[in-house]
């Protein structure tokens, strides 16, 4: 638990860290005050890299609990974000290339099939075939978006 | 759940009807009018445009799709062209060249097919109703004197049409252009919205842009780009009669990818050249305040070499490239 | 202008002409569905509308793309309130309170309670764009840049204020929110900062994909931690379809106090419906004795920002038909829409054209309540959704919020956006951090960073421009107020010894 206490406080540090580190490296402005693009960011930066260390303090202070934490590492909980993720990535690499209707008809039973199971197989083809189509004629036929 | 045949059957209709792309004589398929830009803006009603006076006047036989490609001024729905065919069109105007120049864009007008130059707007520049300055002269004159004495609203960046026609007329005047103060907001209705609450000193922004607020007597009009003074402006002096020898058309046009072959660039010289001649594009035109600036795929590929040079030579004036 | 009851009666007569009836029950309607999607918020649903209006009698088509617009308010806020999915920037108040209800079996009464609402602060707008529109446009004008900076200044600060008890976090919150607003190209300089050479991020991170990322996907990554374990009755439950008379004794006074603030704030071009209803939202919870339940699903805390947003999206309209200026993304696709239709709108529009105007405002009325009807009629058919069982309910939450991602910028960039923040949101959720600020921060950050920057040029770089009108004072007393008064309330428990910790996760 000491981990995940203190990763937050740290990640924001390093964060806010980069972003002053990267305003630094902005190129400067060609017209009017040169280094007119990068008061904003670098304030905010150095705004945030405060509040973090607050935040660290806190947390080392008093005793936060966190107890969804547990909940996130057991059961089928870590394997179905991983695989929303790992699908969600996949279904943007091909979106271009299948098309919208073929990409979004396999995406959806992918899901379907981790989340309600394999045992509803019928259902979960039906409502993915069903759901893509009518997706498809709502936004590329009535609304005129252009869809791959 | 006996539904799920007639999915298949629906969906088995579906994809029989859209693989029709056949061979045969130019077009042979469905037509992409790629927009630069979201919904809404100039690019994307040029396409609209261009969409529905080709589809009500049936000069296009084959269904005509506009795409929407926005981002990085243009580069994105360009870059997507570049990868299509003659089937594929897109909207663009004087940034295709400007980016490039600036270094934000490694495409430029060398990379794709002119087909054509539509229309064109004019600049002006406009001052409150309640401001002391009366001509270009005197805004001039006072720029000369201390570029910071006044600031200047431009939309949507530094380096557009807007900002460079204020550069081109202040560089004749003699005014230090690179330490002018330019206020950059991102549409030119901001910018008549500062203006008409007095928090600038000026703007330069298209004229339709200018004239409603101009007719209802909100603001002052000091100069415009044309050529020959416009209808409904009869009073405002061109750039040309103030002195400097400037006209500054702000076009819009569309090109198509690289390599295009003869026969696809004649069809398109010979469509649009009939759409330009119908009245629904001249109405459309008249509505939106544009002027006809019809350049068939010849005169554009010469024009937008002119174009470069211009530019070229004005943003090393204007102090953004060197 | 002066109210010019001929034309006003004429107008009247215009609009309950059956056919413009009919397109404006239709456009309200279809605002309505298309407002529901995620991430098709008014805009895109007003110029996905467009090529209908082709063709129609110009009156015709201002009144059927209003009712567009604010059907698409309406829309907005339901799937806010059962999918804890807000469709545009306006609809993220109504996640706060709304939500919650839902998953006290309160739907029914959620949904009619942010109709009503919506209703009245609609009427609202309407009365006050009907005797104050000329002299209300002029006021906006009076804001420069200063006076814009300070107000997202004081509508960031009091958003921040919410998290009493967590306001570190509420800050860390918004600076990663503001950090995120200056990806993109910089509009006073043509910078390109943080975009790593994807011109799909010169225009900047849109903050649409990032509410559907953390809001919608965050959400069903967060379901996911409970998605085995066996269902709440209560949850299923709808409640009853009509609000009781407690619960509209406590959202009476919120709804009739919000109305005519989020007008105001609609009518200030760029403003707009997001900080609207947030204003009004922390406005109400401070204000509540009840501020405790904010959050919880307090029915006056959903009635509030249902009010604000609608009566703002009416007061966006008066720039654009009194002086021809786009208040809003929105506003402005529709006046490229009516350009087109040849009407010209601008100052001269309401001496020019007084018919067509008064049309539109007493379509807005007649809209409002057909939009109430449909909407109350929709309850039935929308609450069955909560009845999809959620295995199945999540997938197609995905793909909806990937689909209606695409449709925003037709880039596949956006995908991998939409997944990051959908983590993003998750770890929010689960460490308690407040999302709002962080929303809000992106959707004002850039244009305040700008505000501020002009404000700097205008006055030659002198800091004395943000106390120079009595506006900008004003608004810096409510900033340093609204950061002061959670610290007031704090010093004033710890006395107490109540050591409870609170926090609200909006």
């Amino acid at each position: 638990m000491i981990f995940i206490r203190f990763f937050m406080p740290i990640f924001f540090v390093l964060v806010s860290i980069c972003f002053l580190i990267g305003t630094f490296h902005l190129p400067k402005a060609k017209l009017g005050d040169p280094n007119g693009p990068l008061y904003f960011p670098a304030g905010v930066s150095i705004f945030l890299l405060i509040t973090s260390f607050v935040y660290l303090i806190q947390e080392w202070r008093q005793q936060q609990k966190y107890p969804e934490f547990k909940r996130l590492l057991s059961g089928r909980t870590p394997f179905l974000i991983v695989s929303t993720l790992v699908l969600g990535l996949l279904y943007a690499l091909v979106f271009l290339t299948l098309g919208f209707l073929v990409s979004t008809t396999l995406f959806l039973a992918a899901l379907l099939f981790v989340i309600n199971g394999r045992s509803k197989w019928l259902l979960n083809l039906t409502v993915a075939v069903l759901f893509s189509m009518s997706a498809w004629v709502v936004f590329s036929q009535w609304l005129d978006i252009s869809l791959p | 759940m006996k539904k799920w045949w007639l999915a298949v059957v629906v969906l088995l209709l579906l994809t029989s009807c859209s693989s029709q792309d056949a061979g045969g004589p130019f077009p042979s398929k469905n037509i992409e009018l790629v927009a630069p830009a979201s919904p809404g803006g100039g690019w994307d009603t040029t396409a609209r445009a261009m969409q529905k006076v080709f589809d009500d006047e049936g000069i296009v036989k084959k269904p005509i799709q506009v795409i929407n490609k926005p981002g990085g001024g243009g580069e994105v729905g360009w870059k997507y062209l570049e990868s299509r065919d003659g089937h594929s069109l897109a909207i663009n105007s004087s940034l295709l060249i400007t980016n490039n120049l600036l270094g934000q864009s490694d495409l430029s007008y060398q990379n794709f097919t002119p087909i054509a130059i539509l229309a064109t707007e004019w600049e002006a520049v406009v001052v409150p109703k309640g401001s002391e300055i009366n001509s270009v002269k005197e805004l001039m004159t006072k720029l000369k004197k201390d570029p910071k004495s006044l600031k200047i609203g431009v939309a949507p960046g530094l380096g557009n049409d807007d900002h460079l026609s204020f550069v081109q007329a202040a560089k004749t005047f003699g005014v230090n252009v690179p330490k002018l103060d330019f206020l950059v907001y991102k549409s030119g209705g901001d910018v008549a919205t500062v203006l008409l609450g007095n928090h600038i000193d000026a703007a330069t922004m298209s004229v339709s842009e200018a004239k409603e607020q101009y007719k209802a007597g909100r603001v002052k009009i000091l100069a415009v780009s044309s050529p020959k003074r416009l209808k409904g402006l009869e009073k405002v002096p061109t750039w040309k009669e103030e002195g400097v020898d400037m006209v500054f058309p702000h076009w819009r046009g569309v090109m198509g990818p690289p390599n295009m072959s003869e026969e696809e660039i004649a069809y398109w010289d010979q469509r649009i050249g009939q759409m330009v001649k119908t009245d629904a594009w001249k109405e459309i035109l008249k509505n939106n305040e544009w002027e006809p600036f019809y350049k068939d795929s010849g005169e554009s590929k010469k024009f937008l070499e002119e174009q470069y040079q211009m530019y070229k030579h004005l943003l090393n004036d204007s102090g953004l490239t060197q | 202008m002066g109210v010019n009851v001929q034309s006003m009666l004429e107008g009247l007569m215009t609009a309950l002409e059956p056919g413009n009836l009919l397109w404006l029950a239709f456009g309200g309607f279809l605002g309505t569905i298309v407002g529901m999607l995620p991430g098709l918020g008014p805009a895109t649903a007003v110029a996905v509308l467009i090529p209908i209006t082709f063709g129609m009698d110009p009156t015709t088509a201002l009144i059927m793309m209003a009712a567009i617009y604010y059907g698409a308010m309406y829309g907005g806020s339901r799937s806010s309130i059962l999918l804890n999915t807000p469709g545009d920037g306006s609809a993220i108040a109504a996640t706060f309170d709304g939500y919650p209800m839902a998953k006290k079996g309160q739907a029914g009464q959620a949904l009619a309670i942010s109709a009503i609402a919506s209703l009245i602060g609609g009427l609202i707008a309407v009365i006050g764009f009907v005797l104050l529109a000329k002299p209300l446009a002029e006021f906006a004008l009076k804001f420069g840049p200063a006076e814009y900076f300070l107000l997202m200044l004081f509508t960031l600060s009091a958003i921040v204020s919410l998290s009493i008890g967590n306001m570190t976090k509420g800050f860390i919150s918004m600076s990663i929110g503001l950090l995120l607003s200056t990806v993109g190209v910089d509009l006073q300089s043509g910078v390109y900062r943080f975009t790593f050479d994807l011109p799909q991020l010169s225009e900047g991170v849109d903050f649409l994909v990032v509410i559907i990322g953390i809001y919608a996907v965050g959400e069903v990554l967060y379901n996911y931690l409970t998605i085995d374990q066996p269902l709440d009755k209560k949850k299923r439950d709808v409640g009853k379809i009509w609000v009781t008379k407690e619960q509209w004794k406590r959202s009476r006074w919120p709804i009739l106090r919000s109305g005519p603030l989020g007008f105001i704030i609609g009518v200030l071009p760029g403003a707009g419906g997001s900080i609207a209803s947030l204003l009004s939202y922390t406005t109400e919870r401070q204000l509540s004795k009840r501020s405790d339940q904010f959050g919880k699903g307090a029915i006056e805390g959903l009635a509030a920002p249902e009010s604000a947003n609608n009566s703002a999206s009416v007061g966006a309209l008066i720039p654009l038909l009194t002086m021809g200026i786009p208040g809003s993304g929105t506003t402005a696709v529709m006046l490229g829409a009516i350009i087109m239709l040849g009407v010209k709108p601008g100052p001269l529009l309401f001496e020019d054209n007084p018919v067509m105007v008064w049309s539109l405002v007493n379509s807005m009325f007649i809209g409002n309540i057909l939009l109430v009807l449909i909407n109350i009629l929709l309850v039935g058919l929308l609450v069955k959704i909560l009845d999809t069982p959620p295995k199945m309910l999540y997938p197609l939450i995905l793909v909806l919020s990937f689909v209606g991602t695409f449709t925003m910028n037709y880039s596949v960039v956006d995908f991998y956006i939409l997944l990051l923040f959908g983590v993003i949101g998750l770890f929010m959720k689960i460490l308690k951090f407040p999302i709002a600020p962080l929303i809000l921060a992106l959707i004002v950050g850039a244009d305040m960073e700008q505000n501020f920057r002009k404000s700097l040029i205008l006055s030659d770089g002198n800091l004395g421009v943000f106390f120079a009108s009595p506006i900008s004072i004003v608004l810096i007393l409510m900033t340093v107020l609204s950061v002061c008064y959670p610290l007031i309330v704090n010093g004033f428990k710890k006395r107490k010894r109540t050591v409870e910790q609170r926090s609200t996760n909006i």
